[in-house]
């Protein structure tokens, strides 16, 4: 229940400041304040843009993006590494999710056997991500490369800092490298046959939270790839 | 150059600094996930604790324990129903009655709550237990009876089952009190407890520890309807003699021995064993907690595949030392712990929870994996190692831990209570039927899966509306006694034959394949020709009468000139004749031997020409009219044929012939015959008709022992124990049992049993072969992935250290 719980709200409350931020950049510099007045023009904003979701326009032009983005960003053969990690991530994360708010017995049947052959693929295409990506990503080269961008720098209240984008981008990377880690390590160490009942149980907590992480990373990089 | 080194030291007190605040950053996060983590296991543990605790002995009730762990040696006065003490030595002494005898000391009507006794009580949501069974085995009924109230468990008093007869039917594994002990209510016509006394609860059956304790005993006299006497006979304090069962019905305690009849309708009469009492007329009694013996009396299961008893494993808990009252617990209400998860006791002070498999192997919080003390008893703390827990969420323990291994077929077993185990005497007790199997995985209400045992009803009923009501199987044998009394039939011929076979041989029949003998029980054995025999075998719908003495067979009838017959001969004959004679029913039984026949005329052997050709070979026939009929008909043949040496022992076309002369007799209600999952009536073709109704319904019942040890629990051998392409758990069909020789067999897989499809489990299957493939791609990946987060960390952390280096250095030039 705690991790329904909190994770429905971390992501939720992620995604909302993620948006709202992108509304507030939408506004004239002087009145990018946090007030009640954004706030509900930020709603009207959301409703607005969740509606056209409802348009399969809207979809095609998001598979676009998408398209075009792992084609610049990703040459040659390794687009499809991209894209299999894209689409198998995509699974794991809805049939995890939804089992895990909606089903009290959680994940079983036929998506459980699908979801493990997608964290087969999961765990390969990430391996040769983060092979290919790693060194794009190292502290050195963000700093080396933090020039202008098109959005503003992003602000943590939480340690009163701003942030050039660049450095989410990267945090929001190694995030989901970390928790692609875990996760993969999580069931591995499960199917082995070393450990016991407490370590299972371990496992499988291991496994939900870093599947948490991995989501509000995703959520922060996505709102990287978006111009 | 001392600037030098303080900006190194001033570098590296910043980079300290820096790695502190990394380090803090990282327990913080640690710190955090830990304690979500225990608050969800906090909150998990409350959700998942039902509401109300166990019983609490009440502040104001006494216990009635002294505190002593030695049980003492009891030295006291047996008292009769009358609570009169006994005197061993005194002539017609009454039995001891345990409800007067040991009631000084101990509470009997709060013992006669307890588990054994109180069937009628059974609180609703008690687990299933085994039923009793009602079995004619000739009738091919096995009908399962039972106070409880589930699907396909008949109420004795839906079937007309007064307490009396259950009384008598169950009476061998009844340990008293209950049904034994009727109120007035629960008189009724058919009783005769006025004769024999009530069936009160025997302490001694199981409490006894002296060697002359005798079960077999307990089923003699309870089955002579000496039930007043039982305990006194069985637990060797005294000797029983004479049948409640032949006294009349008016005959009460108070009239006493009858003086005239020694032989017959003896009244019960108890002899003292006066070597038991000491010299004040008490009883010198052993009584400490029962012995596994006691238990194990009705309670044991062994495979019908098993040939002696050496060839049977004990449970894995009496081989480490433990006893069956170790686990299965008590206090002076008798409500015993049975040791299931969730069991709930409602008049017992002790806690269920504390004596199920969890709560010795794990201690507390079984489904975290156990906390606090564990090891009660000894009982080793398992490590389960590489099982998911999803595992310990939807099994029971005894899935992996209990009952035969799974084959590809469940395997029938022998049960005490259902198929009279452990009774010695002369005679057989052990019947074939009902036949239950073991294990079947079936997944229960509460959506867990156990190991289950399983049988298939068989009983003839009449249709009430869409219901089906058993009938008794007396009507059946009353109506149709030919068609079912097949074997007995056959049997009766054989023995009228026994003139005719030589010394030490006895006649038999060959039919098809098989060689029919009678048996001391008046019906036949059967034994299949493994060679082919000087005699040869039977051809089609043919017999061969031949005789037997063990191994050797030779034939009955023997050629002989008749014109000459060799002396004694005719004499054998006509002895044949005359037992035949008593058999023959409007019939005339022939001897036919070439062209003569030798007949019974007025008493006297005949031997007139024969009509007709002479016959090729001699021949036993019956003259009907003018017409031969063969000794043994082509019903009997055929039908003996299709049954062969068992186990089934009805055909369908004696069902079909039983179904007809019902009929005839009373057309309504429609009268069925329930058996194999399938309701058989008669069709509008004048066919057999086998149809489905839900009272035709397998019934199964949770089973926990035999527990096997841990080396021989499933999954010991990796995943594929269960999880495999042809996994005997998931695609082993279980084909139901009958008595009834038939292809409508009903079967079920066990996928479906356990409510999982089966396509899902042969594609989960069919994952354990790619397995350790995908293990190894996990490994490389993980050994990948580990090295570049290692990489980028060393360097992450080197460039925190480096960073503040670097922006001290423009200062340091300064």
């Amino acid at each position: 229940m705690v991790f329904g719980i909190t994770s429905v709200v971390l992501i939720i409350a992620l995604n909302m400041r993620l948006t709202f931020g992108r509304y507030l950049s939408h506004l004239p510099e002087e009145k990018r304040k946090v007030n009640s007045e954004n706030f509900k023009g930020y709603v009207r904003w959301i409703v607005c843009w969740k509606k056209s979701f409802l348009k399969l326009s809207r979809w095609d032009r998001c598979l676009n993006y998408l398209i075009a983005w792992g084609k610049k960003n990703y040459p040659g053969w390794t687009v499809w590494v991209f894209y299999a990690l894209v689409l198998s991530y995509a699974y794991l994360a809805l049939s995890g999710l939804i089992f895990a708010w909606f089903v009290p017995r959680g994940l079983y049947g036929f998506p459980l056997l699908l979801h493990v052959a997608a964290g087969a693929l999961f765990a390969a295409c990430l391996s040769i991500i983060l092979f290919l990506k790693a060194r794009v990503y190292l502290p050195e080269k963000i700093a080396a490369g933090n020039q202008s961008q098109s959005r503003p720098d992003f602000y943590c209240p939480l340690l009163n800092k701003t942030f050039p984008r660049p450095y989410l981008q990267a945090a929001a990377f190694w995030t989901f490298a970390v928790a692609g880690f875990l996760l993969a390590a999580s069931t591995l160490g499960s199917m082995l046959p070393y450990f016991h009942y407490p370590a299972q149980i371990f496992f499988f907590n291991l496994h939900r939270w870093s599947a948490l992480a991995s989501v509000l990373s995703v959520s922060l990089s996505l709102d990287s790839m978006i111009e | 150059m001392e600037r030098l080194d303080e900006n190194k030291i001033e570098s590296r007190k910043i980079a300290g600094k820096s790695l502190w605040s990394a380090a803090f950053l990282v327990l913080g996060i640690i710190v955090f996930i830990f304690a979500t983590l225990n608050l969800s296991r906090l909150l998990e543990g409350r959700n998942s604790k039902k509401s109300g605790p166990e019983i609490k002995l009440k502040v104001e009730e006494k216990s009635d324990w002294s505190g002593s762990q030695v049980s003492p040696l009891h030295r006291i006065p047996l008292m009769d129903e009358f609570n009169q003490k006994i005197v061993p030595a005194a002539p017609d002494s009454l039995p001891f009655s345990t409800r007067y005898t040991c009631a000084p000391c101990h509470d009997y009507d709060k013992i006669s709550g307890g588990t054994h006794f109180n069937l009628r009580q059974r609180p609703a949501v008690d687990r299933r237990s085994e039923p009793w069974f009602l079995v004619d085995e000739k009738t091919g009924v096995q009908l399962p009876v039972s106070f409880q109230s589930y699907p396909g468990f008949w109420l004795p008093e839906k079937l007309g089952i007064s307490s009396w007869q259950f009384v008598t039917l169950f009476g061998r594994n009844l340990n008293g009190g209950g049904p034994g002990e009727p109120t007035t209510e629960e008189q009724t016509p058919d009783s005769r407890w006025n004769v024999s006394g009530h069936l009160e609860i025997n302490c001694l059956g199981c409490h006894n520890k002296s060697p002359l304790q005798d079960h077999s005993e307990w089923v003699k006299q309870v089955m002579r309807q000496n039930f007043r006497w039982a305990a006194t006979a069985a637990s060797g304090l005294g000797e029983v003699i004479g049948m409640a069962s032949r006294l009349p019905a008016t005959w009460d305690i108070i009239d006493g021995p009858n003086p005239d009849d020694h032989e017959w309708a003896v009244v019960p009469q108890v002899k003292y064993n006066q070597n038991l009492f000491d010299s004040r007329n008490n009883a010198i009694l052993d009584l400490p907690q029962p012995e596994d013996s006691r238990c194990l009396a009705c309670h044991s299961v062994s495979p019908r595949q098993a040939k002696s008893k050496a060839a049977i494993d004990r449970d894995v808990h009496l081989q480490a030392g433990l006893k069956c009252v170790d686990c299965h617990r008590n206090d002076l209400s008798h409500e015993m712990v049975r040791g299931f998860e969730g069991e709930k006791l409602s008049r017992s002070s002790l806690k269920a929870q504390d004596f199920s498999c969890a709560g010795c192997h794990l201690g507390q919080k079984p489904e975290k994996g156990g906390y606090g003390f564990t090891g009660r008893l000894g009982a080793p703390r398992p490590a389960h190692k590489g099982i998911p827990k999803v595992h310990f969420e939807r099994l029971a323990c005894t899935v992996c831990h209990s009952g035969l291994l799974p084959e590809k077929e469940p395997q029938a077993v022998y049960t005490s209570r259902a198929n009279r185990l452990g009774i010695f005497g002369k005679a057989r007790w052990t019947s074939e039927y009902p036949v239950i199997v073991e294990p079947v995985f079936v997944r229960e209400k509460d959506k867990k899966i156990y190991p289950e045992r399983m049988m298939w009803p068989a009983f003839w009923a009449k249709k009430k509306g869409k219901d089906l009501v058993p009938i008794d199987s007396q009507e059946v044998l009353a109506a149709a006694s030919e068609v079912i009394n097949l074997k007995e039939n056959v049997a009766s011929l054989l023995n009228c034959l026994i003139p005719l076979a030589e010394e030490g041989f006895y006649p038999a029949v060959i039919i098809s394949d098989y060689l029919f003998e009678p048996n001391v029980d008046g019906g036949l054995d059967a034994r299949p020709l493994e060679k082919t025999t000087p005699v040869g075998k039977a051809g089609k719908d043919k017999f061969i009468l031949v005789q037997v003495k063990e191994a050797e067979i030779k034939p009955l009838l023997f050629d002989f000139n008749p014109e000459e017959p060799p002396p004694g001969v005719e004499d054998k004959i006509l002895n044949l004749l005359q037992n035949l004679k008593q058999l023959a029913g409007g019939r005339q039984p022939v001897y036919v031997i070439g062209k003569y026949a030798y007949r019974i005329t007025e008493g006297y052997l005949d031997k007139a020409e024969k009509v007709g050709e002479p016959a090729a070979e001699p021949e036993i026939v019956w003259q009907e009219k003018e017409n031969f009929l063969p000794l043994l008909s082509d019903f009997q043949v055929r039908n003996l044929a299709a049954l062969g040496p068992g186990p089934e022992i009805l055909t369908e076309e004696q069902i079909f012939l039983v179904l007809k002369k019902m009929s005839e007799v009373k057309p309504q209600p429609e009268i069925v015959y329930v058996t194999a999952g399938f309701v058989f009536s008669l069709g509008k073709e004048g066919k057999l008709k086998a149809s489905r109704h839900p009272s035709a319904a397998a019934i199964s019942w949770p089973l926990a022992h035999n527990v096997r040890p841990a080396q021989q629990a499933l999954g010991k051998n990796g995943c594929t124990d269960c999880h495999s392409l042809s996994s005997k758990i998931f695609f082993g069909k279980v084909k139901a049992s009958s008595p009834l020789k038939t292809s409508y067999r009903e079967s079920k897989l066990g996928a479906d049993l356990m409510k999982t499809g089966p396509l899902f489990q042969f594609l989960f299957g069919f994952t354990f072969l790619v397995r350790p493939a995908f293990k190894l791609l996990l490994a490389a990946c993980l050994l990948l992935m580990g090295l570049i987060l290692l990489v980028v960390m060393m360097r992450i952390t080197r460039k925190i250290a480096g960073f503040q280096e670097g922006q001290q250095k423009p200062e340091s030039r300064s």
